[in-house]
């Protein structure tokens, strides 16, 4: 009775209905929007820093990450129980990994070598997509190599051209042997464009004399801000002598910018909550507070403070509902438009290092249903309260003070 | 004139609702100010730590060495530095040589990069050397101290004190080795920072390399970022007198930062512009609101004999004198929160749970705002032409309606 | 010849008191530590050396040829086993370069790499390098003449750029051939020790034919240098050392 009340009123007047209404639609729509916008960001930051290198998780001997002594490897079968874990992993790459001496010619600089699978290696990192010339490792690539672009500048190669590597090997000879350049990325790190090189994992293990053995495992996961639960998830499959670490762990400058992007987006979003529910507050508790004379009238044809305030709480329960359908569909379909399209600075800007990842300058979003759901919440109660406080003081009065107010 | 009087009178009849309107305006204004400031303050700090640790906000190169970073491309600073030093808004000339070395010591061997600096100015400037203890900062241009990365410490198995020996190829291309001993050990937080970072007098390592008092970067630090405007063209000046020399601002000598700063304060723009329009839909509505539902009284005065124009000039008087009070109001609330801002700041590490180590190198923990009074003052006046916009369809509807339906709109 | 060696040195130790009486005895030290330190090159030489390096994780034994002239110069070729035969690494001055016929290529290396192992063994190229210099680098000082050794301490000149703290050589002191050599860090700890044997007579000097090389913190690993061939003043040229030579297969 009270609800069918409700919806009359606010059918009836309309004006005022749509203006409280656009409040609510465009306000949330922008907040879901900029919250959106936000965790673009620090995907981007996060994706810039784990998918050029790392991955999200790494499996490795213990202590391997710390020295890099390139006698703490393993068989890829010790963890072959792990990669059977579809539902956390998305992908994974074995690698092996030598540092050495790279030459050309009369110039040699030293590198960085990691041996991958090409396929495998193109689920964890996206080096492929940094390529400047050339074309990446081949799949069946018997000794092509990779190499960053300051790297290839210093030696003065380019594709197609035969590298030598020297290194010591694991059974104390000089490792040596020619590889051929297949391509040259360029990422905007300083560190990887001027030392690294992914060569073919047989051609590697070969020349270090590590046949079937690997020094790390990268792995991709669905959320990389939730690694370090996956981590957890997959510690107890591990035998003892390895160990997984998250992207936090080996990037702890990383975890820093995270963190204090965290903070400053809490700032910025408690700001923008304030500002949003500042709009709503007003706009419901104004709405409310000119009927005033209204509810006056109400209560002396005998309605019970009760029901009025009932009757109200009705009234922009509905109204906080019905404009956040129309505002979750805008803040979706924009940042929807984020995620497809998102505004493209490359113009102005060039790919950004940044704490050990690269930043593409392009401003997308990413459509998380919590940055939906929450703002959702947040601002029906907001509604609710704007629209209680007045009614409740309304209910309260004299019906004759209440007709009498202006 | 009296009309204005009857505005403000008006304004005051519904107290109520002038005071929601006016708390909505100003409290908006003062948000959106606080935040911009809080923002525009982080910024320049970021900035401004950057510019300290990498190459200043000018910096002076030999022409090529900043895309190929080639040693052999160095010169003498000596005469610049002084008259450079002399400008006005110059805080700091620090010049520094570069150079690829091995250290070794009996028990290890590392790649370094052996940078020879001038420790007085820098201690004073580079951020790097904030947390160094007076005792363990280098004393002179050419003595066998050296400060070291705190990885590199460990890698090498050395303790302060220790002895160690820096390898690497002259000018003429001999191999030429030097022994320095551990002074002070830096800290940062950055891996590759702490991992290769040897810090000597420049004089010892420009010895070392064969070139003298030869160095391959003069950077220059500015009282503030805005005083390039300035300093850049005379600085222009006097490199023309030096062949072969180049000066480059600090977007140019770090695309990096530069480029992170900008992307940072792209998004950051487009969240204002976001914030901005939630902003406004507040505010028209609040307004619309507040007009909307007077048009009762409309119908009283417009009864009364008050001409259709008047009633439209006294809406707008209205809204404009609730513009500016909400305007002044917003901006001093601003300012309060600006200034707290810069004062006490926000710090960082009270959000942050224990675990997480803040180096305080690459980001200050504690976020301070700063003043960008040009921005308030253009965010406040469009508050005033949003309240004014907001105010004109009520107005000329108000002017067209009919005192008898008017009156009957409860 | 020990009695030989004994009486030049005293004949030495007479003089230097005469000439330079503030300096006591430190120029017959320093010469005999010159000696000591070149007494596999002499003026010049040529070797066939085995050596055997063992770590925690490999053992390789290699057979080796060896060259050199003074201590400035020397080329070195691997001819045993087949799979790094022809490996070879020439010294002049201060530089190095490896050959590699697997990929038929030179390699000078860089200051960077100076670090590293030569050859997988406990002997960095910056040994191979800086050698020649330890009788100008370090100041030397008998601590100990007995029936059993002459112990010999070796202090860096304050500004030396060198790595170690202190050097301990023991001699004996009927022949003067080194038996050991100890290196220290600043701190006293031992971190090398070079242990020598099999003291033979070649061209008219003793020489210890077999040299271990021990990196005293990892108990596991050790470089033994055994000399099969050697011989003295075999009248190299400076030319012989070049580039050319060093990619000779044989």
């Amino acid at each position: 009775m009270l609800a069918r009340l409700a919806l009359r009123n606010i059918w009836r007047n309309r004006r005022r209905t749509l203006l409280t209404l656009s409040a609510m639609v465009v306000s949330s729509a922008l907040l879901i929007l900029a919250l959106g916008v936000f965790s673009g960001m620090l995907r981007d930051m996060l994706a810039s820093a784990t998918e050029q290198y790392y991955g999200h998780l790494v499996i490795s001997a213990k202590g391997y990450q710390d020295d890099r002594d390139m006698y703490r490897n393993y068989s890829p079968e010790a963890i072959e129980t792990i990669l059977q874990h579809k539902q956390s992993i998305t992908g994974y790459s074995l690698r092996l990994r030598s540092f050495g001496l790279l030459s050309f010619a009369r110039n040699s600089s030293p590198a960085e070598l990691l041996g991958v699978i090409p396929a495998l290696e193109k689920q964890v990192t996206s080096l492929q997509n940094s390529l400047v010339a050339g074309s990446y490792l081949a799949a069946d690539s018997p000794a092509g190599a990779v190499l960053g672009a300051g790297l290839a500048r210093r030696l003065g190669v380019k594709p197609g051209d035969d590298l030598v590597f020297v290194t010591q090997a694991a059974d104390g000879s000089i490792g040596n042997d020619l590889l051929t350049v297949s391509g040259v990325f360029s990422t905007g790190d300083y560190g990887h464009d001027n030392s690294l090189v992914l060569v073919p994992l047989g051609w590697l293990q070969r020349v270090m004399v590590l046949p079937g053995r690997i020094h790390e495992t990268a792995l991709r996961i669905d959320d990389p801000l939730a690694a370090a639960a996956s981590a957890a998830q997959l510690r107890p499959l591990l035998p003892a002598s390895l160990e997984i670490l998250t992207w936090g762990d080996l990037l702890p400058e990383m975890r820093e910018v995270v963190a204090s992007y965290n903070v400053s987006r809490l700032i910025v979003v408690t700001i923008l909550y304030l500002a949003t529910g500042l709009g709503i507050l007003n706009t419901f508790f104004m709405s409310v507070m000119e009927r005033t004379r209204e509810f006056g009238v109400l209560l002396a044809i005998g309605m019970r403070p009760g029901q009025i305030r009932l009757l109200v709480f009705l009234e922009t329960f509905f109204m906080g509902l019905f404009g956040l359908a129309f505002g979750i569909l805008g803040g979706v379909v924009l940042s929807l438009y984020m995620v497809r399209v998102g505004i493209d600075l490359s113009g102005t800007l060039t790919p950004i290092t940044y704490a050990g990842g690269t930043i593409l300058p392009r401003l997308g979003a990413v459509l998380e249903w919590s940055n939906v759901l929450i703002p959702a919440l947040c601002l029906l109660v907001v509604s609710l309260l704007a629209g209680f406080l007045p009614a409740n003081r309304a209910a309260r009065m004299q019906p004759v003070a209440a007709i009498r107010e202006e | 004139m009296d009309l204005l009087a009857l505005a403000w009178k008006n304004l005051w009849r519904n107290r109520r609702r002038t005071l929601i309107t006016l708390a909505a305006l100003s409290l908006s204004l003062m948000l959106i100010e606080a935040a911009h400031n809080l923002s525009f303050g982080v910024y320049r700090t970021m900035i401004d730590s950057g510019v300290r640790a990498g190459s200043g906000h000018l910096t002076i190169y030999r022409q090529g060495y900043l895309a190929a970073r080639d040693e052999k491309l160095s010169f003498d600073p000596d005469s610049l530095a002084d008259t450079i030093t002399g400008f006005d808004g110059v805080a700091a000339v620090l010049p520094r040589l570069y150079l690829a070395a091995l250290a070794q010591s009996s028990r290890e061997s590392r790649g370094v990069l052996l940078t020879g600096i001038a420790p007085r100015i820098e201690r004073r400037i580079n951020p790097f050397l904030r947390k160094l203890p007076d005792a363990q900062m280098l004393t002179s241009l050419n003595g066998r101290e050296a400060i070291l990365g705190s990885r590199l410490l460990k890698e090498l198995q050395l303790k302060p004190g220790n002895k160690f020996v820096v390898t690497l190829q002259d000018r003429s291309g001999d191999l030429v080795s030097e022994m320095f001993r551990v002074h002070g050990v830096v800290e940062t937080g950055i891996k590759n920072v702490d991992k290769t970072l040897l810090l000597v007098g420049r004089e010892r390592a420009g010895a070392l390399a064969g070139i003298g008092h030869e160095i391959h970067e003069l950077a220059i630090i500015l009282n503030s970022p805005d005083a390039e405007a300035t300093v850049y063209p005379r600085l222009q000046a006097l490199i023309s007198q030096f062949p072969g020399l180049e000066a480059v601002s600090w977007e140019r000598a770090m695309p990096n930062l530069f480029n992170a700063i900008r992307l940072d304060y792209a998004s950051q723009k487009f969240i204002f512009v976001i914030m901005l329009l939630i902003v406004t839909i507040g505010v028209v509505n609040t307004l619309l609101m507040s007009v909307m539902e007077r048009f009762r009284e409309f119908g009283i005065i417009l009864a009364v004999g008050a001409s259709a124009m008047r009633l439209r000039t006294l809406v707008l008087l209205e809204a404009l004198l609730l513009g500016v009070v909400s305007m002044l109001l917003g901006t001093l609330l601003g300012s309060l929160a600006t200034w707290y801002l810069q004062v006490v700041g926000i710090d960082m590490r009270s959000f942050i749970e224990q675990s997480l180590e803040f180096g305080g190198v690459v980001f200050d923990p504690v976020l301070r705002a700063q003043w960008d009074l040009l921005w308030m003052v253009q965010v406040a006046v469009y508050l005033l032409f949003l309240t004014l916009g907001a105010a004109l369809y009520p107005a000329v509807k108000a002017g067209r309606i009919n005192p008898v339906d008017a009156m009957r709109h409860h | 010849m020990a009695t030989l060696s004994r009486l030049l040195l005293v004949v030495l130790f007479f003089f230097s008191i005469m000439a330079v009486p503030a300096l006591g005895e430190q120029p017959d030290l320093r010469r005999l530590i010159r000696q000591v330190e070149r007494q596999y090159t002499g003026e010049s030489s040529i070797a066939t050396v085995e050596m055997t390096v063992e770590t925690g994780h490999w053992q390789r034994h290699l057979t080796m040829e060896l060259w050199s002239l003074g201590r400035e110069r020397f080329l070195v070729r691997i001819v045993a086993p087949a799979k790094e035969k022809g490996v070879a690494t020439l010294k002049v001055d201060n530089e190095v370069w490896n050959y590699l016929p697997k990929v038929d290529r030179v390699i000078r290396v860089p200051p960077s790499m100076m670090g590293g192992a030569w050859m997988g063994s406990h002997i960095t190229n910056d040994d191979l390098v800086k050698a020649n210099k330890i009788d100008e680098d370090y100041d030397f000082q008998l601590l100990e003449e007995n029936a059993t050794s002459w112990v010999i301490e070796a202090l860096p000149k304050p500004t030396a750029a060198v790595i170690w703290g202190k050097i301990i050589y023991r001699l004996n002191p009927e022949t003067l051939v080194p038996e050991r050599i100890d290196y220290f860090d600043e701190e006293d700890l031992l971190v090398r020790q070079i242990s020598f044997a099999d003291v033979q007579l070649v061209n008219g000097r003793r020489v210890p034919l077999r040299m271990t090389v021990l990196p005293v913190e990892k108990p596991a690993e050790k470089t033994v240098l055994q000399y099969r061939r050697l011989q003295f003043d075999v009248g190299l040229e400076k030319s012989f050392f070049s580039l050319g030579r060093l990619k000779e297969r044989r």
